[in-house]
C-alpha cells in the first residue's frame, strides 16, 4: 500500500534530502538485519516532521544516520546541499531519557556543546536564556538527579539548542514521561519550534503526539523500514491539546495512521 | 509552567530522617559494641582460660607495649613514629607509581582495541597470581633499601587500578559517547568529560584496594630485610618472643589501615556525589 504523496523527491530547497537510503547491520551469528530499505524523504527548512512506525523498523537508525552517528550502506544523504559525512554543528540531537551527564550541573550540561568540538565555540543562544525559556532558570546549579524526568528532558532540549543548530533530531524524547508531563512538553516543544524556527524530526510511538506537533507524519513499515505514507497535517497553529482532537483532520489522519500501523501487524 | 517546575523539586524531601538514624546505630554503636565484646573475650581467654602470654598476651600487656611506643619523642628510636614514617613514605611512593601506571595503562587498553588484545589477557592472568610471591625476586633486583619496598608496593597497587579503570571506562553508556560524537568532541574530550567521571566510582574502589595493598607490600618487603619500618618493628619483637610488642605493632598497622580506607572513602563520597543517590 503506497501512499500517493510519496515520490516527489529532489526538490531544490530541501534542507535535508534522504535519497534511496538503505542500511544493513551484520549480526553476531553471521547473518544480517535489513534496517532501512530505499528510504526517500525531503524535508524543507522550518518543517516539523513526525515519524511513526512499528518498533524495530529502523526509525532510530534513520535518525542516527542523519545525525552522522552511523553510516548508511546505499543511497545519499544531503544536508543543506552537502553530503553528510559525520556529525554537523547544524544538527542538535535530543536523546531518549535526556541522557544528561550526572556529574555536571544542569547549566554545565546545557553549556557542554559550547565547550567541546573545537572551532565552533560561539554561543547561538545564551545558556541563561535557554534555561529561563524552559523554566529551568532557578535550577542551573542543580544536578540532574535532583530534577524530575520532565525537567531533565527540558535540559536535554536546551543542550541540543545551545549551538543554535538549524535542525533538531528527537528520538522518542518524551517516551519515559508520564502522560501529563508529556502533554506539557508537547506544548513547550511547539512553542520552541515556533519561536526558534527550527527544522525538527521527531520520532514517536504516540499517534496523537505525532499529529499534534507535526506538519507531516511519515509512517514507516515493519523491518526492513520503508516509508509507506507521508501525510500532511493541515491543522492551523498554534494548536492546543483540547481543540486539536475536535478537528476533523485529526480524526481522519489518526485513523488512517492507525490503520497503516495495524496492517503492519503491530500497534504501538 | 515554571511554577509547576518549581514545585517539582521542592515537594521532594532531600533528606529522609529515618534511614539516617538507623545508619548512626549501625555505623557507630554496633562496631563499638563489637570491640567491647572482642576485648572482653580476649581478656577472658587470658585470665580465666590461662592461655600462655607467648601465644596471647593480656590486653593490658599489649596496651602497655603500645603506650611505650606512642608516648615518646617523635624522633626516638624506640617509638613507632620513625618506622611508621618510613613505611608510609615508601608505601605512598609505591602507591603513586603503581596506581598511576595502572590508570594510564587501563585507560590505554580501554581506548585501544589493539592494546587491549595485546595485554589484557595477561593482565587478568597476572591479577590472579599471588604477587607477594614475586617479592623475593624483587628484593634480589632492587636490594634491601627503599627501592624494593617501593617496587613491591607499586606492583601490588598496579593491578587493582589497571583492572578497575579498564572496567569502569569500558562500562560507559554508549548513548553518552554518542552525545559527545554528535558534538564532534575529540577523543580526549570524551575521555575527560564522559568516560573518566563515569569510571570514577570504579577508580575509587581501585584506589581503596591499591592504598591498602601498597601498605601491605611495603611491610612484606620489610619482612624480607630492611633497616627500618613497621615490618622491622614486628620482626624485632618476634625475634625476642615479645608477642605483646607484635600485637601493639599490629594494632598500629590496623589503625593506619582503617584511617587510609576512611580517607579514601571520604574523598570518594565527596567527589562521586552523583553516584550516592539511592545507595543508602
Ligand atoms: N548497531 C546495531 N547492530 C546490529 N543491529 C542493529 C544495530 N542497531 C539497530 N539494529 C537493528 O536494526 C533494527 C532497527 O533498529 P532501530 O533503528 O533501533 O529501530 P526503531 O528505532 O525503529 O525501534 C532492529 O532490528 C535492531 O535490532
Ligand atoms: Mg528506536
Amino acid at each position: 500500500m503506497i501512499h500517493p504523496s510519496i515520490g516527489q523527491r529532489g526538490s531544490a530547497e530541501a534542507l535535508i534530502a534522504v535519497q534511496t537510503l538503505s542500511k544493513v547491520y551484520p549480526t553476531v551469528n553471521g547473518g544480517y538485519v535489513h534496517a532501512l530499505d530505499n528510504v526517500d524523504i525531503d524535508i524543507g527548512e522550518g518543517e516539523f516532521v513526525s515519524i511513526v512506525g512499528p518498533s524495530g523498523c529502523g526509525k532510530s537508525t534513520l535518525l542516527r544516520i542523519i545525525a552522522g552517528l552511523d553510516v548508511h550502506d546505499e543511497g545519499r544523504l544531503i544536508l543543506a546541499g552537502r553530503d553528510i559525512a559525520g556529525p554537523s554543528p547544524d544538527v542538535g540531537v535530543v536523546f531518549q531519557a535526556a541522557n544528561l551527564l550526572p556529574w555536571l550541573t544542569v547549566r554545565e550540561n546545557v553549556r557542554l556543546p559550547l565547550r567541546v568540538g573545537g572551532k565552533k565555540k560561539q554561543s547561538g543562544t545564551s545558556v541563561d536564556d535557554l534555561l529561563a525559556m524552559t523554566g529551568l532558570g532557578e535550577f542551573g546549579e542543580r544536578y540532574p538527579y535532583e530534577l524530575s524526568g520532565g525537567m531533565q528532558q527540558r535540559a536535554g532540549i536546551c543542550r541540543a539548542l545551545a549551538r543554535n543548530p538549524r535542525i533538531l533530531l528527537m528520538d522518542e524524547p518524551f517516551g519515559a514521561l508520564d502522560a501529563l508531563t508529556r502533554e506539557r512538553m508537547n506544548l513547550e516543544l511547539q512553542n520552541i519550534w515556533q519561536t526558534h524556527k527550527k527544522t525538527v524530526i521527531l520520532i514517536t510511538h504516540s499517534i496523537s503526539e505525532a499529529l499534534f506537533l507535526g506538519n507531516r507524519v511519515i509512517v514507516m513499515s515493519a523491518r526492513p523500514g520503508r516509508i509507506i505514507a507521508d501525510l500532511k497535517v493541515d491543522i492551523p497553529r498554534p494548536r492546543s491539546l483540547d481543540s486539536i482532537i475536535l478537528h476533523p483532520e485529526y480524526a481522519r489522519l489518526s485513523s488512517e495512521i492507525r490503520g497503516l500501523l495495524n496492517a503492519q501487524g503491530e500497534v504501538e | 509552567m515554571s511554577m509547576a517546575a518549581a514545585t517539582d523539586i521542592k515537594s521532594r524531601p532531600l533528606i529522609a530522617p529515618k534511614p539516617l538514624k538507623r545508619s548512626w546505630l549501625e555505623s557507630r554503636l554496633l562496631p563499638l559494641l563489637g570491640v567491647i565484646i572482642l576485648i572482653s573475650a580476649w581478656s577472658l581467654a587470658v585470665h580465666r582460660l590461662h592461655v600462655p602470654p607467648y601465644i596471647l598476651p593480656a590486653p593490658e600487656a599489649a596496651a602497655k607495649a603500645l603506650w611505650s611506643g606512642i608516648a615518646v619523642s617523635p624522633f626516638s628510636p624506640l617509638g613507632y613514629y620513625l618506622p611508621l614514617w618510613s613505611t608510609l613514605k615508601n608505601a605512598a611512593i609505591g602507591f603513586l607509581i603503581g596506581s598511576g601506571l595502572g590508570l594510564f595503562l587501563g585507560s590505554l587498553m580501554a581506548e585501544s582495541r589493539i592494546f587491549e588484545k595485546l595485554f589484557m589477557p595477561y593482565a587478568f592472568a597476572l591479577q590472579s597470581l599471588p604477587k607477594v610471591a614475586i617479592a623475593p625476586l624483587i628484593v634480589i633486583w632492587f636490594g634491601f633499601g627503599d627501592g624494593s619496598k617501593v617496587a613491591i608496593s607499586a606492583l601490588l597497587a598496579f593491578f587493582p587500578m589497571l583492572i578497575n579503570s579498564f572496567t569502569g571506562l569500558r562500562s560507559v553508556d554508549p548513548e553518552k559517547v554518542d552525545l559527545m560524537r554528535s558534538l564532534s568532541a575529540s577523543r580526549f574530550e570524551t575521555y575527560r568529560i564522559v568516560k573518566l567521571p563515569h569510571a570514577a566510582p570504579f577508580i575509587f574502589a581501585g584506589i581503596d584496594m591499591a592504598v591498602v595493598y601498597a601498605f601491605l607490600g611495603t611491610i612484606v618487603a620489610e619482612f624480607l630485610g630492611a633497616q627500618q619500618g613497621m615490618g622491622v618493628v614486628i620482626t624485632k619483637a618476634q625475634a625476642v618472643t615479645d608477642v605483646a610488642g607484635v600485637f601493639a605493632a599490629l594494632f598500629i598497622l590496623g589503625f593506619v589501615g582503617i584511617l587510609l580506607h576512611a580517607t579514601v572513602q571520604k574523598i570518594d563520597r565527596k567527589m562521586v556525589h552523583w553516584n550516592r543517590r539511592g545507595q543508602k
